[in-house]
Formats: C-alpha cells, sequence, structure tokens
C-alpha cells in the first residue's frame, strides 16, 4: 500500500445491528412467503365460483373458538417476549429468564392448540381443495411461528447464559422483533382461511 | 484455483483449513464466493445444452434432435430453471459475496456461515433436481416422486439464494467501514445490494407457491391437472420484468469498470444509484402477471398492459440514465480508455440491459396499443409468440452473460491473483456477442413475422403444437438462426472456462499485482488475492473511490 494512503484508523468496522437487519430481512422472506401462499389461496377461492352458492368449506366446520383462544396465547406470548426483552435491557437476569421460559410455554402451547382445532375440524390433507390450500397455508405460517420459538430460544440462551448486556439485548431484540412478526403473520394466515375462509 | 490461505495478516485470524472439511465450514467469504462462481459457471453450459437441444428440435420436428412432446418440454423447463437458478443468480451472488466486503472495508460477511450454508444449500438441491429431472421428474415429468423431489429442489435453490442474498445485502447496510456512508459506496456494492434486496422480496413469492403446489401434487391433486399447472405457476422467475433484477448487478459491474478505466467520479453519485435502483424496483411484480391473474382473480386485470408498459419503460429510463451518466464520465476524461475486455464487455453488457428493457417496452406497447392488430382478429400477442425468448436471451446471455465475462476478467486478479488471458477474453467477447445477438434475433423475429407461439405450458395439446412448430411461414430457418446463436454462446461459455483454466489452474496468467487495472475503489489497495482478515491492511474509509482520491491529491501536490 501506497504511503500516500490515508490512514485514519485502522478500525476494524463493528457490527452493531447486522442481525436486527438480517433478522429484518428474513421477516421481508416470510411476509413475501405468505403473501404468495395466501393470495394462491384467495386467488383459488375466487376461482371456485360464487360464494355462497357453492360450498368451499367442503362441508367442513371451523371451530372458531379454539382458533381464537390460539391468537389469544399468541398475544400474551408477545407481553411475555417484551416482558423478557424489557428485563434483559435491565440486567435482570431472574425476570428474562422466567419471560422467556413462559413465552415458549405459551408458544408450544399455541402450537398445539392450532394443530387440536385442525384435528377437531376434520382437515384431512388430500381430501378437497380447501383442505390441501388450508394445510399448505397454516404448515408455512406455523413454521414461521416454530422458527420463531427456536430463535427466541437459542437467542435468550446465548444472552443470558452468559452476561445480559447490550450485546445480548440487542440479540434478544432481534428475536423478539422475529417472534412479533411470526405472531403477525399468524393473525394474517388465521383471518384468510379460518375467518373470512 | 490458486488460493492464499497461507497466512492471515491480522493477529488472532486463523489461516484457513485446506483440505475438504475446510471449504465445507470455511468461514471465509472469498472461498465461498469462488466456489460459487466456478459452480455457476460450470451450470451454464448445462443450461446453453439444454437450451441448445430445444432449439435444435424446434429447426424441424425431424431433422437433427427430434424430441417427444414430453421431452420438449422438460428440456424446455430444466433449461430455464438451470440458466436462472444455476446460474445467473448465483454467479453474480458469488461475485457479491467475494467482493462486498472488500469494497466496503469489512473484515467479512454479516453472517460468514450462513453464505456457506447457502452454497452448500445450493449445491445439494442444484443436483436434487438434476436427479430429479434425470428420473423424469420436473414439472412435466412420468415420475410422480420426482415431481415432488422437483418441487423440494426448487424450494432448496430459492431458499439458499435468499440466505446468500440476505448476507450480501446485510453486509453491505451493516458492516460498511465508519465513514464510508452509502452515497460513497462502490457502484457494485450498490447494486448487489439493490439486487439483493429486490430478490428478498420477489422471490420467496415462490416459495409459497411451491408449498402449495407440493401439498397439492403430493396429496390428491385436487386442482392440478395431472402435472400441467406447475410450470404456468413458476414460469414468471424465468421472465420479465424479474429477470431485470437479476441482471443488476450487471450495471454495477459496468459502472464500476467504466468509471476506472475513465479515471473519473461519475457526474451525479445520487443519480448513479438512483438510476441502478429505479431497474431493480421496476423489476419487481413479475409474480401478479403469472401466479395470481392466472388463478383466476385478475388483480391488474384489464391493466396489465400498461403496467407492463410502465415497468418497462422504467426499466428503460433506468438504464437510459445510468449508461448516460457513464457517457459523460468517459467524455469528461477527454481521452479514450484503453480498452480491454473487461471494458467492452461491460459496456456491451449495459448496452445489452437497455436493448431488453426496449424489446419489452415495443412488445408491451404494441399488445396494449393493439398496433398491426396484435391481441385482435386471432392474432396472438407478441408476448404469447417467441418475442419474449428472444428478450430472455438478450438478458440472460447478451447482459448477463457478458456481464459475468466482465466481472471475471475485472476481478480475476484479485479472486484467483492471476490475469485472465486478454486475446482469449477478447476473442471470448466477439463470440459471446455474435451467439447472444443470433439467439436474441432468432426467436424475436420468429414470434413478430411468423407469429411462432411462445412454450404454452397450461394445455397438453398446445405443448404438441409447440413441440411441433412445423410450417411454411419460415419459423424453422429463424430458429435455426436462434439455434446457431446458442451453439456460438456454448463455444464462448468453454472459452471461459479454458482461459480460466489455463490462466488459474495451469498457472499461465501473469501475476497480479495490487492494482493491476490502475482502478479506484478500495479493494484494489489490498494482495491478490487478499489473505484472510484482510480488513485489518484497510484503512478507514471515507470514500468509495479512495485510490483516485489519492492520485488527485498527487496531481494538486505536485
Amino acid at each position: 500500500m501506497s504511503d500516500t494512503t490515508p490512514t485514519l484508523a485502522s478500525g476494524r468496522p463493528q457490527r452493531p445491528r447486522a442481525q436486527l437487519v438480517g433478522t429484518g430481512f428474513a421477516c421481508a422472506i416470510c411476509s413475501m412467503m405468505m403473501a404468495g401462499a395466501l393470495g394462491f389461496y384467495m386467488a383459488r377461492r375466487h376461482a371456485s365460483g360464487p360464494h355462497p352458492g357453492h360450498d368451499w368449506l367442503d362441508g367442513l366446520a371451523v371451530p372458531n373458538p379454539q382458533f381464537d383462544y390460539a391468537l389469544l396465547t399468541l398475544v400474551a406470548s408477545l407481553v411475555t417476549a417484551h416482558w423478557a426483552l424489557w428485563a434483559s435491557r435491565r440486567r435482570d437476569t431472574a425476570h428474562a429468564w422466567t419471560a422467556i421460559a413462559t413465552t415458549i410455554v405459551l408458544g408450544l402451547g399455541f402450537v398445539n392448540m392450532v394443530m387440536y382445532s385442525m384435528n377437531r375440524m376434520g382437515l384431512e390433507i388430500g381430501s378437497g381443495e380447501y383442505q390441501n390450500l388450508a394445510f399448505a397455508t397454516t404448515g408455512l405460517a406455523l413454521m414461521i411461528v416454530v422458527v420463531g420459538l427456536l430463535y427466541l430460544g437459542l437467542m435468550g440462551l446465548r444472552s443470558l447464559g452468559g452476561s445480559v448486556g447490550q450485546q445480548g439485548s440487542t440479540s434478544l431484540g432481534a428475536a423478539v422483533f422475529f417472534w412479533d412478526f411470526a405472531a403477525f403473520a399468524w393473525a394474517v394466515t388465521w383471518y384468510t382461511v379460518y375467518v373470512v375462509k | 484455483m490458486s488460493e492464499n490461505t497461507d497466512a492471515s495478516t491480522s493477529p488472532g485470524v486463523p489461516a484457513e483449513d485446506p483440505t475438504p472439511f475446510g471449504w465445507l465450514t470455511t468461514a471465509d467469504h472469498k472461498r465461498t464466493g469462488r466456489l460459487f462462481i466456478v459452480s455457476a459457471l460450470l451450470f451454464l453450459v448445462l443450461g446453453v445444452v439444454l437450451d441448445l437441444l430445444v432449439r435444435l428440435d424446434l429447426t424441424s420436428a425431424s431433422k437433427f434432435v427430434s424430441l417427444d412432446v414430453d421431452s420438449f418440454a422438460q428440456g424446455f423447463a430444466f433449461s430455464r430453471e438451470a440458466l436462472v437458478l444455476l446460474f445467473l443468480i448465483p454467479v453474480f451472488l458469488g461475485v457479491a459475496i467475494y467482493m462486498v466486503p472488500l469494497q466496503i472495508g469489512a473484515s467479512n460477511l454479516a453472517f460468514p456461515r450462513a453464505a456457506t450454508a447457502s452454497f452448500w444449500i445450493w449445491k445439494i438441491s442444484a443436483v436434487v433436481l438434476i436427479g430429479a429431472y434425470l428420473g423424469n421428474g420436473g414439472p412435466y415429468g412420468g415420475w410422480a416422486n420426482g415431481v415432488d423431489l422437483h418441487l423440494l429442489a426448487l424450494g432448496g435453490l430459492v431458499l439458499a439464494l435468499l440466505l446468500g442474498s440476505v448476507t450480501v445485502a446485510t453486509t453491505a447496510m451493516t458492516m460498511r467501514s465508519p465513514g464510508l456512508y452509502m452515497d460513497e459506496t462502490p457502484p457494485f456494492t450498490w447494486s448487489a445490494l439493490v439486487s439483493a434486496s429486490m430478490l428478498v422480496v420477489s422471490l420467496p413469492v415462490l416459495l409459497g407457491q411451491i408449498a402449495i403446489l407440493y401439498v397439492d401434487h403430493r396429496y390428491g391433486r385436487v386442482f392440478l391437472f395431472g402435472n400441467y399447472g406447475i410450470w404456468e405457476r413458476i414460469d414468471w422467475i424465468h421472465r420479465t420484468p424479474q429477470l431485470f433484477i437479476y441482471v443488476v448487478p450487471v450495471l454495477g459491474v459496468a459502472a464500476e469498470i467504466v468509471l476506472a478505466a475513465a479515471k473519473r467520479r461519475v457526474f451525479e453519485p445520487i443519480a448513479m444509484y438512483f438510476t441502478i435502483g429505479l431497474v431493480g424496483l421496476f423489476g419487481f411484480g413479475a409474480w401478479t402477471n403469472f401466479a395470481i391473474t392466472g388463478e383466476g382473480a385478475d388483480i391488474i386485470d384489464g391493466f396489465e398492459g400498461v403496467v407492463l408498459v410502465g415497468l418497462y419503460g422504467g426499466a428503460l429510463l433506468g438504464t437510459t440514465g445510468l449508461l448516460g451518466l457513464l457517457g459523460l464520465a468517459v467524455i469528461q476524461n477527454r481521452k479514450l480508455p484503453k480498452i480491454n475486455t473487461s471494458l467492452i464487455a461491460a459496456f456491451a453488457a449495459g448496452k445489452l440491459v437497455l436493448v431488453g428493457a426496449l424489446v419489452g417496452l415495443i412488445g408491451a406497447a404494441a399488445d396494449w396499443l393493439e398496433i398491426a392488430g396484435r391481441g385482435n382478429d386471432g392474432n396472438p400477442q407478441l408476448r404469447m409468440t417467441t418475442w419474449v425468448t428472444g428478450q430472455q436471451s438478450v438478458l440472460i446471455y447478451g447482459a448477463g452473460l457478458l456481464g459475468v465475462l466482465a466481472a471475471i476478467h475485472w476481478w480475476a486478479p484479485k479472486i484467483w491473483g492471476r490475469q485472465l488471458n486478454e486475446l482469449l477474453g477478447l476473442l471470448n467477447f466477439l463470440v459471446i456477442g455474435a451467439g447472444a445477438l443470433l439467439a436474441f434475433l432468432g426467436p424475436a423475429l420468429s414470434g413478430l413475422l411468423t407469429e411462432q407461439p411462445d412454450f404454452v405450458y397450461a394445455d397438453p395439446n398446445a405443448t404438441s403444437l409447440y413441440a411441433d412448430w412445423v410450417d411454411d411461414t419460415g419459423a424453422e430457418g429463424l430458429s435455426a438462426l436462434g439455434a446457431a446463436g446458442v451453439t456460438i454462446l456454448l463455444i464462448g461459455a468453454v472459452i471461459l472456462l479454458l482461459n480460466l483454466f489455463t490462466s488459474i489452474v495451469l498457472k499461465k496468467g501473469a501475476e497480479a499485482v495490487e492494482d493491476p487495472w490502475s482502478a479506484q475503489s478500495p479493494e484494489w489497495m489490498l494482495p491478490s488475492p487478499p489473505p484472510m482478515g484482510e480488513s485489518g491492511e484497510l484503512p478507514m474509509l471515507t470514500s468509495g473511490t479512495p485510490l483516485l482520491d489519492e492520485s488527485e491529491a498527487e496531481e494538486v501536490n505536485a
């Protein structure tokens, strides 16, 4: 390198927001994936004929209370996830651990409730157009939720396993951001597939 | 390929493991970039051979190559997927993975292991894709499990490319050297960021569609009639305007090389970033044409013509603006730059992006305004004819492949530590240029003059009609012109690989110095190729053209 090269500092670039920005891109990917799947769903529903008049659900009855409770569980988990973040920023390890564990339990409970609701509905894969579309779209949304749970658990362990510092809070913040998005993705899917149908 | 793995210049940064396990688990962006580039170039040959088979079949139903309807459809689909998902996107992703950290003064990518994972997922998915086609899978396959396998492989490819794109975009956004603002980044880094961001918001739509197609095909085929229905829903990723997103890095390469040759900054940097961004932006929305409207919910029904004219017009405007700015920089220098392979290939690739946009605009405008009876009285719209194949050819082969030729000749010293053979490079430019021109003209003229239909993917009868398209309108001759072009392109691809092999593997190429081109951007301040942990060598950057700043300061002092 030439001597005249400007050498202001040999500073190694920092990466303070890399994880948060990367998580933002992941949310964008999931958003567009759900948009593609739900767009497909709505287009097929539209193409199936006028409603009412055509039984799009093929005789299936959606158990609304169960799906509503599932959504409420997810909303409750958002509160506990933000509680975990709030606690980690204050270096309150005990509260942060409790909140993350509660979030994960609520998340698993949500997945269980959705599976139960689909089972109760008698949704059988391959038995009709609505069934196949509902399986695919719900499956994608559940996959986002499960990835969010794993991400939250991993970042929780990483940030709390060592010390709850600024860097740890940023990691946990990224995971909580993704969890917020996962809840939103589910809400849109639920409204499209099980409310508007 | 030569590899500088001996030592790290930064304390605490380990030397890379040269064993195969080291390549499998590498956290060095340069290794991952090389893996992507070399693999994508090998897949280019596969894509061109398949395209050649399909085009030869169109020259006559009985001579040369005679494919049955199924084989034709499979070959057609495979060639498109190979050219786009196995060559065009990954090759520029590889260049971006290698160059972006060097251009912004970062020690590595934001998520280097994710980049490595993206390569291996892509590679494994590519092998599965080839296996699915060989086992009579693919969108038109007769083996049901093979069709499912094809969909899974396609999902894997898209996921891998998205993962790679996220690492590149995050790196460009968050890892820049302190003081290097976004409006100072080198043009290639900006184009990589635009392309990666647009891929992130467009390709995932295909993932959602694949999930539904897989479930339906695997379980009952409730709304898919046999295999027909798969290709029409996934083909939008091989068509314009989506193709513009893939060739955005070509504009970055062109800007990088032309400005370095002119030894000038661009007249108005913000305008340059804006024009590159505009081309990416107008590449968005292809999926609304085919995936959604094809299902009956015509969200842009009645407006399709004007929307397409707007998209192509925007891309044309962006490319024209960029080329105008680069032209001004050359004029400002008041003397002709030294001609080399990179420069002429970059210049031609930029022009061909312009041609691609213009071809799209002409087709969309003719359809919309019903010029020469298009879309009326039984005349097919231009976008339903092989005019579209011509446009694909000019963007993939013309802009894409020439852009790759320019990028590889330009950055070979930085990537492999040796320069490529310049004479072979110039010959390569002529061969690829001529091939791309013929590959474009044949189908475009055939669509315009003989109304030869584009591959009609939904209807088995129409597929048969296309595969056996023989009449007295002259379509055969024009198809032969296109086939001749693809044959020449195959020779061009082989010359490029040969040049890489002799110059790099056989070490016939001249050993590169730090900055063999007297270029401007930060990567040329590093050794060729840079060792691991290169950021320790870089000063804090405050400009995307530190070498130009330096030479100007020297001139002032003198």
